[in-house]
């Protein structure tokens, strides 16, 4: 039997659509049949239980409450195909094998965890024990941007990385650090993908480009789109709108993270 | 004048491949008229009681858009017939024709044309021949149309050279084929400038990366005692991993 992948999503900056894609490729994923979690790993700012109809009266346990030592990490599954069929898309969901793991969205919980810090070996075994418990295939953790410790911590322990980039020269530098950092980490599989690349660029010479400078494959490049942004974080996109480009170039990322053996 | 006659109507797709003998019996039925520019000679919604056969001049056949504008959807030149179809199927005319010169036609009153329809059925065969020819005619280029039409919208222009070719090399006699051909390929070459125009127009986004910054940074990250008990604990769970997944 295969063992669970971890999948950490990683961008250097905020706004480049992380918790959307995550969301995304996670439920594309466990629309092919594979058992997936996510963890929601961005205490700072939570939100992808946005994405999957969580609010504060539908949230039980969190992360925070697991990292305090309040709860086992099991109790904080929130079982997306059991649930969260309030939604077009999300209805699709139906029946899969998901599960969200939500960071606290009370800012007192925040600022505390902030404040106190928390043992990242702890996560770890979070994750580990969370791999074993629901035998997942693939295990999504959605970042927070930049390095912090909490992020090396993920890169460091992945099985696949997808860092997610904007094509603008500020996101190649920092992007350009993180795949060093995770080079030096010995990560297995490295991947970039493009986010909110405006219509009016060559998409096949960016990826040319990106490919040649970072030596590490573009997995795929997704257009700026006024429709994801009009969506809101409401519904799961690529469900709701499946023949919309942005949606079409996302199943291809999740394609090519079901073909990593 | 009668072999004037004869000789125009040997030339015309209706009665092409009729023996002298017929054409002259068909001559006989017709008379000339003339007319000055700017002449109607059939108006459109009128119940056509005559078939016109150009002996010379220009006409522009019209008909109105939307806002009741004038709008010439043809010419027609000497030789070509204008009106046959409202005297076979008694539907009034479709379309005006006006002349755009001085010109003079063949006409061929619907008695007269339905009286040698039924003394002669040598005549009635051959318009029903020329007319079947010509809807032959018409549906071949349809099905190529609309073959041409699906590679179009797949964006295979492959097909433009080819047929380009074998349409000068055949003898093309039917005016409006040729006529819907040229506007078919003017629309093509359109259709293919402006994919072509929008693909030049795709900007280059040119990647910068300050090199220096980039190792200094790195540096900064992996020097620390973090990043030095992180990469040597990542490295025994991975182990770790690898060797529970060979137990299982």
């Amino acid at each position: 039997m295969a063992r669970g992948k971890i999948v950490s999503i990683h961008s250097f900056r905020g706004g480049t659509g992380k918790s959307n894609t995550t969301a995304n490729l996670a439920s594309q994923i466990a629309l092919a049949g594979k058992r997936v979690g996510i963890v929601d790993t961005d205490i700072q700012s939570p939100g992808i239980h946005v994405l999957f109809g969580l609010d504060e009266a539908k949230m039980g346990r969190t992360v925070n409450d697991f990292l305090h030592g309040k709860c086992p990490i099991s109790e904080v599954a929130f079982p997306v195909g059991e649930k969260a069929a309030d939604s077009e898309g999300r209805a699709k969901l139906a029946g899969t094998n998901l599960w969200l793991f939500p960071s606290s969205i009370h800012g007192r919980e925040i600022s505390q965890i902030l404040h106190d810090g928390y043992d990242v070996n702890l996560l770890n075994e979070g994750f580990q024990t969370i791999l074993k418990e629901l035998k997942l295939d693939y295990l999504f953790i959605d970042t927070h941007p930049g390095l912090n410790e909490e992020t090396l911590l993920s890169i460091a322990i992945s099985d696949i990385l997808i860092i997610i980039l904007r094509p603008d020269n500020q996101d190649f530098q920092g992007t350009a650090v993180t795949v060093d950092i995770a080079r030096s980490l010995d990560v297995p599989n490295l991947m970039l993908m493009v986010n909110k690349g405006l219509p009016k660029y060559d998409f096949a010479d960016l990826r040319q480009q990106i490919e040649d400078r970072f030596h590490a494959p573009v997995a795929g490049v997704l257009p700026l789109s006024f429709d994801l942004a009009d969506n809101a974080s409401r519904d799961i996109f690529s469900l709701r709108y499946p023949d919309h480009d942005w949606s079409k170039a996302l199943r291809g990322v999740a394609e090519t993270v079901l073909a990593i053996k | 004048m009668a072999e004037d006659i004869t000789a125009q109507l040997k030339k015309s797709f209706l009665f092409k491949g009729l023996s002298d003998e017929a054409l002259a019996a068909v001559a006989q039925k017709a008379s000339l008229r003339d007319l000055a520019e700017g002449d109607v000679l059939m108006r459109r919604g009128e119940r056509g009681d005559s078939l016109f056969l150009i002996n010379a001049g220009w006409f522009k056949i019209v008909t109105e858009d939307a806002k009741g504008d004038e709008l010439i959807i043809n010419k027609a030149a000497p030789g070509e017939t204008l009106g046959e179809m409202a005297l076979l199927d008694e539907a009034p005319r479709s379309a005006t024709a006006i002349a755009l010169t001085p010109a003079r036609v063949l006409e061929l009153k619907k008695d007269a044309f339905h009286e040698i329809l039924d003394q002669r059925p040598d005549v009635a065969l051959t318009v029903i021949r020329g007319l079947s020819s010509r809807l032959r005619f018409s549906t071949t280029y349809i099905e190529k149309a609309i073959d041409w039409s699906r590679k179009l919208a797949a964006g295979d222009y492959a097909f433009m050279e080819s047929t380009q070719q074998a349409l000068k090399a055949t003898d093309n006699d039917d005016d409006k084929a040729a006529q819907l051909l040229a506007a078919f390929f003017q629309m093509v070459r359109s259709v293919k400038a402006r994919e072509d125009g929008l693909k030049q127009q795709l900007e280059r986004l040119t990647l910068e990366i300050d090199e220096a910054r980039r190792k200094q940074e790195f540096e900064e990250i992996v020097s620390t005692d973090f990043y030095a008990n992180l990469k040597e604990q990542a490295k025994k769970l991975r182990a770790q991993r690898a060797a529970s997944q060979d137990e299982e």
